[in-house]
């Protein structure tokens, strides 16, 4: 079974930085440096509270997949982690930067070691897919050949071979979510964020981005957050998962541990499958 | 955090203040942008700026141009009727032509520029949010505005003075035909009148409207298609508000302009 590979080679910490409700302390940490932060955040949307007092830590290496029923706060929280929204109260910290008082010169700083594929088509429409994948290296100053010796790259890793020219909207919707990847990770990224990895993506599809981010993750240290509805099948059992409802989080742990937990708590059980 | 304060405000229901807060906003993001295009450190989005042109140009030209050209002949036959009954005709056409050029032309450019750029600017704001297009290109480490605002600001400005232009004359050619063969009104007379109504400063003013009105209204097509909200039903909302409101603030500026004592 093909899983985000993430925690292999990750030491567990006895007492996990991440302190966060319903932990037990046993949720694997990669590396010392903290790569994210949500220190008691809160987000109202519409008079609604949307987070509700979230904490969650996430550290260099380390790959933590979101799980949760709709309007649970997934997206929120990963908006909140790239800096697109701002918690209600709260502390966002990113790189060590706290994103609620940051600028924009600053947050554009950091940008490039951050990738991201956001919901919804974030392709722009009007640019062919070699366009778009060049966006992100338009802040930076490259010579040509820099540039194309990175599109190739994301293109060749992605198998977008022969769709550069294309425009977003001859694309299906997993070619789509493939040349969204190959943008988020065209600089390079330290940190990659993925609101819905597998949307749009069949199994096949799916196991091959997966298998992409696991190289990456042990070439080049790649930390990864990834959100989705449910997808426990594709995660192996030391890897990290936390879940949320209603903007609570309600398990933050190993996978083996929420299995374990799913056994017993009811609630757990709702979400996760559907039925008590 | 202009560029995010941009972003956040989809968010929210925006009251009149805030949105003028937010135009205010893009006006200060556009003129950044302008000002790193001169330093070399950002490009302008030619594509962008042709379709830009085009629509706020071209694609008006047929309909400013027939509208022009049947408010001259109206305009010419009421001046013949009147002067047929009052033998004064530099009285009657000095305030014709002023009329014309003054306060149609730059109107109706006004109002048809909103009708297609200003609403195409909005909506496509609107999409671009709606889609989640604008969360790509800010997690891109790239300004929207270089792809909404930024390239059809500059277009719509040039457009409408060269529409302004070409109303004019073409509402004074046919106003000036319509007398010459209906009323048998000379052309020196009118040619006359022509000086007497507009100076220098009268021209200067009746150009610098339509520069005005569009920047007015891609500000505030700009700020109707940020609050249009996530939601594709806010592309229509954010339509029709621009129209309204862009046809509702290019009346208040005339008239602003008529009150104003320079005038």
């Amino acid at each position: 079974m093909k899983t985000l590979g993430i925690v292999r080679r990750r030491r567990r910490l006895p007492h996990a930085p991440s302190s966060t409700l319903e932990d037990d302390g046993q949720h694997p940490n990669g590396g010392s440096e903290t790569i994210i932060e949500l220190e008691r955040v809160f987000q109202h949307v519409n008079g609604r509270c949307a987070l509700n007092d979230l904490s969650l830590r996430v550290h260099r290496g380390e790959s933590l997949l979101l799980l949760g029923p709709n309007g649970a706060g997934k997206s929120l929280s990963l908006r909140l982690m790239l800096g697109l929204d701002r918690p209600s109260a709260g502390r966002v910290h990113l790189f060590g930067e706290d994103l609620t008082r940051l600028g924009d010169a600053p947050m554009n700083r950091l940008r490039p070691r951050v990738g991201a594929m956001v919901q919804g088509g974030s392709l722009l429409e009007e640019l062919s897919v070699l366009e778009n994948l060049l966006l992100p290296l338009r802040p930076r100053p490259l010579a040509h050949t820099q540039r194309a010796r990175a599109v190739r790259l994301v293109v060749t890793q992605l198998q977008l071979d022969g769709m550069e020219h294309r425009y977003p909207r001859a694309l299906s919707l997993g070619q789509r979510r493939r040349a969204e990847l190959a943008r988020a990770l065209i600089n390079r990224p330290e940190l990659l964020l993925c609101d819905g990895l597998s949307d749009g993506l069949d199994r096949p599809a799916l196991r091959d981005i997966l298998e992409i981010l696991r190289v990456l993750r042990e070439s080049q240290g790649l930390t990864l957050v990834a959100t989705e509805n449910d997808l426990l099948d594709l995660v192996g059992p030391e890897d990290r998962v936390a879940v949320l409802d209603r903007g609570r989080l309600l398990f933050d742990g190993s996978r083996a541990t929420l299995e374990a937990r799913t056994e017993t708590d009811l609630e757990l059980r709702t979400i996760l499958e559907g039925h008590p | 955090m202009a560029k995010r304060s941009t972003q956040r405000a989809t968010h929210l229901r925006l009251g009149r203040l805030q949105r003028i807060g937010l135009a205010g906003l893009t006006l200060k993001l556009c003129a950044q942008l302008y000002l790193d295009i001169v330093r070399g450190r950002a490009q302008l989005d030619l594509p962008a700026f042709a379709a830009a042109l085009r629509q706020a140009g071209l694609s008006v030209l047929p309909a400013l141009s027939l509208v022009a050209a049947a408010a001259g002949f109206i305009l010419g036959h009421q001046a013949s009727q009147i002067l047929a009954n009052i033998d004064l005709p530099r009285a009657i056409l000095v305030p014709l032509i002023y009329a014309v050029v003054m306060e149609l032309i730059p109107l109706l450019v006004g109002v048809l520029v909103a009708g297609r750029a200003g609403v195409a600017l909005a909506t496509r704001q609107a999409a671009l949010i709606s889609s989640g297009q604008v969360d790509g290109l800010l997690v891109s480490g790239l300004n929207p505005i270089q792809f909404t605002t930024g390239p059809v600001l500059p277009a719509m400005l040039a457009m409408s003075f060269a529409l302004a232009v070409w109303g004019s004359l073409v509402a004074l050619g046919a106003a000036l035909a319509w007398l010459v063969v209906f009323a048998d009104v000379p052309p020196y007379l009118f040619r006359d009148a022509l000086r007497q109504a507009l100076g220098p400063s009268t021209i200067a003013e009746a150009l610098s409207k339509p520069l005005i009105f569009a920047l007015l209204i891609a500000l505030i097509a700009t700020s109707q298609g940020i609050a249009a909200g996530r939601d594709v039903a806010g592309i229509g909302r954010a339509a029709t508000d621009t129209m309204i409101g862009a046809v509702t603030a290019i009346l208040l500026i005339d008239l602003a302009f008529v009150l104003s004592p320079w005038s």
